[in-house]
């Protein structure tokens, strides 16, 4: 159940973060569901390991091969799914949390935060790369059966 | 077809499908490999180096370059898809040169936008943060579904009007920050420092950053760290806005109830 109302509201966030960010009317809805399968993803790791670096990873590896995934399928380029599913992973509230307490002259907080978010935006970084190594192994795969398809 | 195209009229076209496409928030990488692309369909040796701040474009073994200034820019996604498209139909020859070249001018005026009814709503479904589910209580998640649709419209609203950079967002942290601190002093809500994170979700450079460091780690040093700094810097000014917000309304609260 909770994992039911968490995929529905990070479907919704990332539509709304594409209505913001202009996407292509035709990339909304495979944006959200990748958005919304990356945070369940990220939501199911957490239960098993409390970390930031391992939930962040998965669900950058998720929205890596199924964004490239759907940016074949769609023919849009890559980062019009990312950039939308990415928006409820990214560690903005962080980084804003950390320079408010920059602002407050709370040195040991600042420090902390601003290190979470480093470590939140690396983690993704990195499993974007790991995800796209990934895709180009499976990428004939996909376009072979593709054309199959088509030709059906 | 390629006696028809002159190389400057090439370079100019390729210069301005780089500067939309870095305007509207495409990574380096991609605008290098868009515009190299297009050149070689013209059967031109197109080099292209682009920076966050500047685009070269030059023929190879010629001395002449082409140099296009970029200021940093909203993400605008449905520009670089139709650019892709153009570029697509280009190489594959189903258009020609003065085709794109029409399109390419006609994609740079043009303001592709949703409404704003319809923006509006989205940034009112980002303000409900994920992170924040069972955490928050759920009225604090309502409220921060409208106290994000303000913070996003002042932010929206100001940014073409104002021409210093980062009094926009800062503005939006400060609406945030000064409604959320109302609604808590009134009673109504039960945590002030939940509803500014949520419904400052539409607002903080998140994705950014995440960006900033995968052009880092694609080698694209330059854009990466001025990505990065950038961010950086619009997350201060939103954190002071919201500082400034909570104190203005601590201080009226201090006065009513002093008059009281």
């Amino acid at each position: 159940m909770r994992v039911l109302i968490e995929l529905v509201v990070s479907f919704l966030s990332t539509v709304g973060f594409g209505l913001v960010t202009n996407v292509p009317r035709r990339s909304l809805l495979p944006a959200g569901i990748t958005g919304s399968l990356a945070w369940v993803a990220y939501y199911l790791v957490l239960q098993v390991d409390n970390g930031l670096i391992l939930p962040n990873f998965t669900a950058a590896i998720v929205i890596g091969i199924l964004g490239n995934i759907s940016a074949v399928m769609f023919r849009v380029p890559v980062n019009i799914i990312y950039v939308p599913s990415l928006v409820s992973l990214v560690p903005g509230g962080i980084m804003y949390l950390g320079m408010r307490s920059f602002t407050l002259g709370n040195e040991i907080r600042t420090g902390r935060y601003m290190f979470n978010a480093l470590t939140i935006a690396i983690a993704l970084a990195v499993g974007f790369v790991v995800a796209e190594v990934l895709f180009y192994k499976m990428k004939p795969f996909l376009i072979h059966s593709l054309q199959r398809r088509k030709n059906n | 077809m390629d006696q028809s195209i002159s190389e400057d009229e090439l370079i100019s076209v390729c210069g301005k499908v780089g500067k939309i496409l870095l305007t509207s928030g495409a990574e380096t990488s991609r605008v290098e490999g868009t515009v190299e692309y297009i050149g070689r369909a013209a059967h031109y040796e197109i080099t292209c180096h682009a920076t966050i701040t500047a685009l070269f474009v030059g023929v190879k073994n010629q001395t002449k370059t082409h140099l296009v200034k970029v200021r940093l820019g909203d993400f605008n996604l449905e520009k670089v898809d139709e650019i892709n498209t153009m570029s697509r139909k280009f190489v594959n020859g189903q258009i020609d040169f003065n085709e794109l070249k029409k399109t390419i001018n006609q994609i740079d005026k043009k303001v592709i936008d949703f409404t704003w009814p319809q923006k509006i709503f989205g940034a009112a479904l980002v303000s409900v943060a994920p992170m924040l589910l069972f955490k928050a209580t759920w009225a604090d998640l309502g409220l921060a579904f409208f106290v994000g649709i303000f913070g996003y419209l002042a932010a929206a609203l100001s940014s073409p009007r104002i021409k210093t950079p980062y009094v926009a967002a800062g503005l939006g942290g400060f609406t945030v920050g000064f409604l959320a601190a109302v609604l808590q002093s009134l009673g109504i809500a039960t945590s002030a420092g939940n509803i500014i994170v949520s419904a400052l979700m539409p607002l903080v450079p998140g994705v950014a950053i995440t960006n900033s460091f995968r052009e880092i780690i694609d080698r694209n040093t330059i854009s990466g760290v001025v990505r990065a700094v950038d961010a950086i810097i619009i997350a201060g000014s939103i954190g002071a806005g919201v500082v400034l917000g909570a104190s203005l309304s601590a201080m009226i609260f201090n006065l009513i109830g002093g008059r009281l």
